[in-house]
C-alpha cells in the first residue's frame, strides 16, 4: 500500500497539470463554435488564426520583442555573472541584493515602478520600453544560470591565460565565453520565454504602436470564450515544447 | 463622389510626402466596436493601416489617453457623451476641420450641436445606444421582468449580471430610487449606493468587454446589457430578451474625437469621413446592432434591422429615458469612491 | 586612475551593469517611494504637498478589507499549494534519479506556456456549461450545475494551477538533499515515524517551505488577470487594487503606497527565510 500510494497521488496532481492543457488542445481541432460541444474535426481556428491581421502582427512583434529582450538579457546578465564572479568591487552584495530583488519583487511592483521612470524620463511607451522592462526581469534568471555554471568551474584556466598574456577580454572571449556558452543558451531560452508569456508587466508599459501577443490574448480571453485562442494556446504550447526541450538538450549535452 | 476622391487624393498628397514609413492610424476604441470589414475596406482604399486598440470603460481610456499623452499614441478615440465635455473642457482634444470631413450633414440634426460638444467643434457622432434589462426567457420562471427593480428580486440571487461601467451601475441604482441618473447630488449619489449594495448578493460578475458573454455562457439570467449586444446575441440565444426598463432607459452618444497630440490627424479625419458614407454607417449598424445617428444610413438599413425595437426603440420605449451628461469632476470623485466601495465589498 | 586604463573591459562591465541596475531598478523604486507621499493630481498624476494620505487611506476600514480579502485568497492559494506540494514532492524524491528529472520536466512545461491561455483553459472546465458539469450531470452525480465560474474558489483554484510548480521545485531541492542517514539514525534512535517527521524532516525542509511560501504568496497576490478572467472582476486581488488606481482611477500615490506594502511583504518573507536558513546552519554545525 505506502508503495503505490505516492504514486497515484504523482498522477493525479499530474492528472490536474495537465487536463487543462489537453481539453484545450483537443478543443482547439473542434469544428464547433462553441468551446463546450464536440463538433467534429477541423482546422477553421487555426486558418481563422492567420487571417487575423492584427493577430499575426502582434504575434511577430511578440517574436521580435522576445529574441532581443532574450539577447540583450543574455548579454548583460553574462556580463554581470562574470563581474560577480571575476572581480572583486565594493558594493558587490548590493549588485546581489538588487538583482534577488528583481527576481523576487511581484511583478506588478516592477511594472508601476517602471511606467513611472518611463513617463518621467519621457521614453514612449512602446517598442523601448518594452524591451528595457523585459530584459530588466530577465536579467536576474540568466545572472542565476550563468553563475551555476561559473562556480563549478577550474580556476586556473583563466589564470593561465592571464599568465600567458592574454588581456582580460581575450580571455573572457577565449576562454570564459565557451565554457559559460550552454548556461548562455539555457538563459536565453528561459528569457525568450519569460517575455513572450508576461502579461502583468506588458500591460503597463506597452502603447498602441507595439502590440504584442500576451496583450491581444488577455483583449480576446476577456471578451469571452474565442476558438481562436485554443488554437493560439496550442501553437504556444508547441512552440515552448520545442524550446525546453532544446534547453533541457544543452544543459544535458554539456554535462558530458 | 467626385469632390469626395478629389478629398482623398488631397489629404493623401498633403500627407504623402511627410512621412514615408506606411501611414497607420490608431484607432482606440470600445471592444468589439467596429466590424473588422469596415477596418479592411478602409485600408483597401486608403493604404492606411488601422491598428485598433481597445478598452472596456471610459475611464480606462481616458487614464491612458492622459498616459501616452506625450508619446502621441492614439490618432482617434470614442468616449461617451459625458467625457466628450470633459476631455473638451480639458483641452486634450483637437479641433476637428469640417472641411475635411465629408458627409457631416448625414447626421442626425438631434444628435449634433449638444450641450457636450457645441457645434461639433471636436466631436462627430459616431453611434449612440441604449443600456437596458437583458433577460433570459427561457431560465426565468414567475413574473416576467420589466423594472430595473426587479433585479433585487430574491429570485435572482446570483444570477444578475451589471455591467462594468461606474456611471450606469449608479445610473440604475439612482432612477430606481426616483432620481435622476445624472444626479451630482452626494446624497442621492450615497443613497444609490447604499441601495445597490443590497443587490451586491445577487451580482454574479461585472462585464463591460463584452456584456452578452455571461449571459451566453450561462453564468447569469437577468442584468443589464447594451442594445448592440443584445441584438448580437439574438441570433445565437433566441431566448435573451431586451427589455425597455419602466423607471428608463439609460442612453448614450458615443463620438469620435481626435486627441490633441495625434500624430496623424489626417489619417482621422479620412477614416471620420469615411464611417459617416451611408453605406458603411449601414454596414456597422447592421453588423453590431447599435443605432446609426446617420439618416441617408438609417434608410438604407433591411426592413429587420431599421425595425429591430432593440436597436432602433419607438418613441414610446423612450419614455423616461435619460441620455447621460457630464457631472463635473466632484461628482465623479463621489461616484468613484462609492464604485470602489462597491465592487470591492463583500 | 590606473585601474581604468589597465582593465577597460573590467570598467565597462562594471559600468553597463550598474548603470541598468541603478537605472532600470533603484531609480524606479524611489520614484514609486516617491509618488506613494505625495497628491492625487487629475493632471499630472502627482503632484505637491508631500504627505502620509494615501497610506492612511490604506487603512481605511474598506481598502483593509481589500487587502484582507486578497490576503486571505492568496494565503489559502499558498496554503493549498503547500498541501499539495509538500507530499508531492517528498514522493517525487524518492523515485529513481532518472524518473525524477523526466517528471521535473513534465512538471516545468506548463510553466513554459502562456500563463493566460492556461487561465483560460481552466475557464472551458469551471463555465456553468462547461466540462466538470456537463460531465458531473451525465454521470448523475448532480442535477443542477454547479456555479464554479466567478467565484472566490474560482479564483484560488487559478491561482493554484499556475503557482503550484513554484511551491513545488524548492520543496524538491530541499527534499532531495535530504540524507537518508539522518533519517535511518533518527529511526535507530527510536524515533517513530511520526517523530521523524516532526523533529526532523519538518526541520530539515522548513527554508524549501519559506522558499516556496514566498514563490507562491507574493504572485498570488500580483495576478490580476486571474480573478479578471475567473473571478468576474470581483473577489480582487492586490494587484488588481494596484492596477485600477494607475489605469483606470488615476490615484498614482494610492497605488504606489499599496505596491509598497507588497514589497514590505516581500521583505518579512526574505527575512524569514533568511533567518530560518541560519538557524539550520548553526544548529547543524553545533
Amino acid at each position: 500500500m505506502t508503495r503505490w500510494l505516492p504514486r497515484v497521488y504523482l498522477v493525479l496532481v499530474y492528472l490536474m497539470l495537465y487536463v487543462p492543457i489537453g481539453v484545450l488542445v483537443v478543443f482547439s481541432f473542434n469544428d464547433s463554435r462553441s468551446g463546450y460541444t464536440w463538433g467534429g474535426l477541423s482546422l477553421r481556428w487555426y486558418q481563422s488564426l492567420f487571417h487575423n491581421n492584427a493577430m499575426v502582427e502582434a504575434m511577430w512583434n511578440s517574436l521580435w520583442l522576445a529574441l532581443s529582450a532574450a539577447t540583450v538579457s543574455t548579454i548583460i546578465g553574462a556580463l554581470t555573472a562574470l563581474a560577480l564572479h571575476r572581480y572583486r568591487f565594493r558594493a558587490k552584495k548590493v549588485l546581489n541584493g538588487m538583482l534577488f530583488v528583481v527576481m523576487m519583487s511581484p511583478e506588478i511592483v516592477l511594472a508601476i515602478s517602471l511606467l513611472a521612470l518611463f513617463l518621467l524620463v519621457g521614453i514612449q511607451l512602446g517598442y523601448l520600453s518594452l524591451l528595457l522592462a523585459h530584459v530588466t526581469f530577465c536579467l536576474p534568471f540568466v545572472v542565476i544560470t550563468v553563475m551555476a555554471r561559473l562556480s563549478g568551474f577550474d580556476e586556473s584556466l583563466p589564470e593561465a591565460a592571464r599568465d600567458l598574456g592574454a588581456s582580460d577580454f581575450t580571455m573572457t572571449r577565449t576562454v570564459l565565453i565557451p565554457v559559460i556558452m550552454p548556461a548562455l543558451l539555457a538563459g536565453w531560452l528561459l528569457g525568450f520565454t519569460l517575455s513572450l508569456d508576461d502579461v502583468v508587466v506588458s500591460t503597463f508599459v506597452s502603447g498602441p504602436s507595439y502590440e504584442i501577443l500576451p496583450l491581444r490574448i488577455y483583449s480576446m480571453v476577456r471578451v469571452g470564450l474565442k476558438p481562436e485562442v485554443n488554437a493560439l494556446g496550442t501553437l504556444l504550447l508547441v512552440f515552448s515544447l520545442v524550446m525546453l526541450m532544446l534547453s533541457q538538450w544543452i544543459l544535458i549535452r554539456s554535462k558530458r | 463622389m467626385k469632390k469626395l476622391a478629389l478629398a482623398g487624393l488631397l489629404a493623401v498628397g498633403l500627407t504623402g510626402c511627410s512621412s514615408e514609413e506606411p501611414k497607420v492610424l490608431n484607432l482606440y476604441n470600445w471592444s468589439e466596436y467596429m466590424p473588422q470589414e469596415v477596418l479592411t475596406r478602409f485600408e483597401e482604399e486608403t493604404g492606411i493601416q488601422v491598428v485598433y486598440t481597445t478598452y472596456d470603460s471610459n475611464e480606462a481610456m481616458y487614464a491612458k489617453l492622459k498616459l501616452l499623452d506625450d508619446s502621441a499614441a492614439y490618432d482617434l478615440a470614442v468616449p461617451s457623451t459625458y467625457y466628450v465635455s470633459k476631455m473638451r473642457q480639458e483641452g486634450l482634444l483637437m479641433p476637428i476641420d469640417r472641411s475635411k470631413i465629408e458627409g457631416f450633414d448625414n447626421l442626425d440634426p438631434e444628435l449634433v450641436n449638444l450641450d457636450i460638444d457645441p457645434d461639433n467643434k471636436f466631436s462627430i457622432p459616431y453611434l449612440w445606444g441604449t443600456t437596458g434589462l437583458a433577460v433570459d426567457t427561457a431560465d426565468i420562471e414567475g413574473e416576467p421582468v420589466t423594472a430595473w427593480e426587479d433585479l433585487w428580486d430574491e429570485r435572482f440571487e446570483g444570477r444578475v449580471m451589471l455591467t462594468n461601467d461606474m456611471r450606469e451601475v449608479f445610473h440604475v441604482g439612482l432612477r430606481v430610487l426616483g432620481y435622476s441618473g445624472n444626479s451630482t447630488n452626494p446624497e442621492q449619489i450615497e443613497e444609490a449606493y447604499q441601495k445597490l449594495t443590497e443587490l451586491m448578493p445577487s451580482v454574479r460578475t461585472f462585464n463591460s468587454d463584452a456584456p452578452r458573454v455571461p449571459y451566453l455562457e450561462g453564468e447569469t439570467d437577468v442584468g443589464m446589457i447594451w442594445n448592440g449586444e443584445a441584438v448580437m446575441a439574438e441570433e445565437t440565444m433566441p431566448s435573451l430578451e431586451y427589455v425597455y426598463p419602466d423607471e428608463g432607459i439609460i442612453a448614450w452618444l458615443d463620438s469620435f474625437v481626435i486627441p490633441k497630440n495625434a500624430k496623424n490627424p489626417e489619417a482621422a479625419h479620412q477614416f471620420i469621413s469615411f464611417v459617416l458614407r451611408p453605406e458603411i454607417s449601414a454596414l456597422i449598424s447592421e453588423e453590431i446592432g447599435y443605432a446609426t445617428p446617420n439618416l441617408p444610413a438609417r434608410e438604407m438599413l433591411p426592413d429587420e434591422v431599421a425595425n429591430n425595437r432593440a436597436s432602433y426603440p419607438t418613441a414610446e420605449d423612450m419614455t423616461n429615458a435619460e441620455f447621460q451628461v457630464d457631472i463635473g469632476d466632484e461628482a465623479l470623485q463621489v461616484y468613484a469612491k462609492y464604485w470602489e466601495m462597491l465592487k470591492s465589498g463583500r | 586612475m590606473p585601474s581604468v586604463t589597465r582593465q577597460p573591459f573590467r570598467t565597462a562591465v562594471l559600468v553597463l551593469v550598474w548603470g541598468w541596475l541603478l537605472f532600470l531598478v533603484l531609480a524606479p523604486n524611489l520614484l514609486v517611494v516617491g509618488a506613494s507621499v505625495m497628491t492625487r493630481d487629475p493632471g499630472t498624476f502627482i503632484a505637491l504637498p508631500l504627505n502620509l494620505d494615501a497610506y492612511r487611506q490604506l487603512f481605511d476600514p474598506l481598502y483593509l478589507e481589500v487587502f484582507l480579502h486578497s490576503l486571505y485568497m492568496a494565503a489559502m492559494t499558498t496554503l493549498v499549494c503547500l498541501l499539495v506540494g509538500y507530499p508531492f514532492a517528498w514522493a517525487l524524491s524518492k523515485l529513481g534519479k532518472q524518473r525524477q528529472l523526466l517528471l521535473i520536466f513534465l512538471l516545468i512545461v506548463p510553466f513554459w506556456t502562456n500563463s493566460l491561455v492556461r487561465t483560460y483553459a481552466l475557464k472551458m472546465l469551471l463555465a456553468t456549461n462547461g466540462l466538470i458539469n456537463s460531465a458531473l450531470m451525465s454521470l448523475g452525480w448532480i442535477d443542477e450545475p454547479i456555479q464554479m465560474l466567478y467565484t472566490e474558489g474560482a479564483v484560488i483554484i487559478g491561482l493554484v494551477y499556475l503557482l503550484l510548480p513554484f511551491m513545488i521545485l524548492p520543496l524538491y531541492s530541499v527534499f532531495d538533499d535530504l540524507r537518508q542517514e539522518l533519517l535511518m539514525a533518527s529511526h535507530d534512535l527510536g524515533a517513530g515515524r511520526l517523530a521523524t517527521f516532526i523533529h526532523v524532516i519538518v526541520p530539515l525542509t522548513l527554508p524549501g517551505v519559506l522558499a516556496g511560501v514566498m514563490l507562491v504568496l507574493l504572485p498570488a497576490m500580483g495576478l490580476f488577470f486571474v480573478p479578471d478572467i475567473l473571478g468576474g472582476s470581483r473577489n480582487l486581488l492586490v494587484g488588481n487594487v494596484i492596477k485600477n488606481q494607475f489605469l483606470d482611477a488615476r490615484n498614482w500615490p494610492f497605488g504606489a503606497a499599496a505596491s509598497i506594502v507588497l514589497t514590505i511583504t516581500m521583505a518579512i518573507l526574505m527575512l524569514a527565510h533568511r533567518l530560518s536558513k541560519q538557524r539550520l546552519g548553526e544548529g547543524g554545525a553545533g
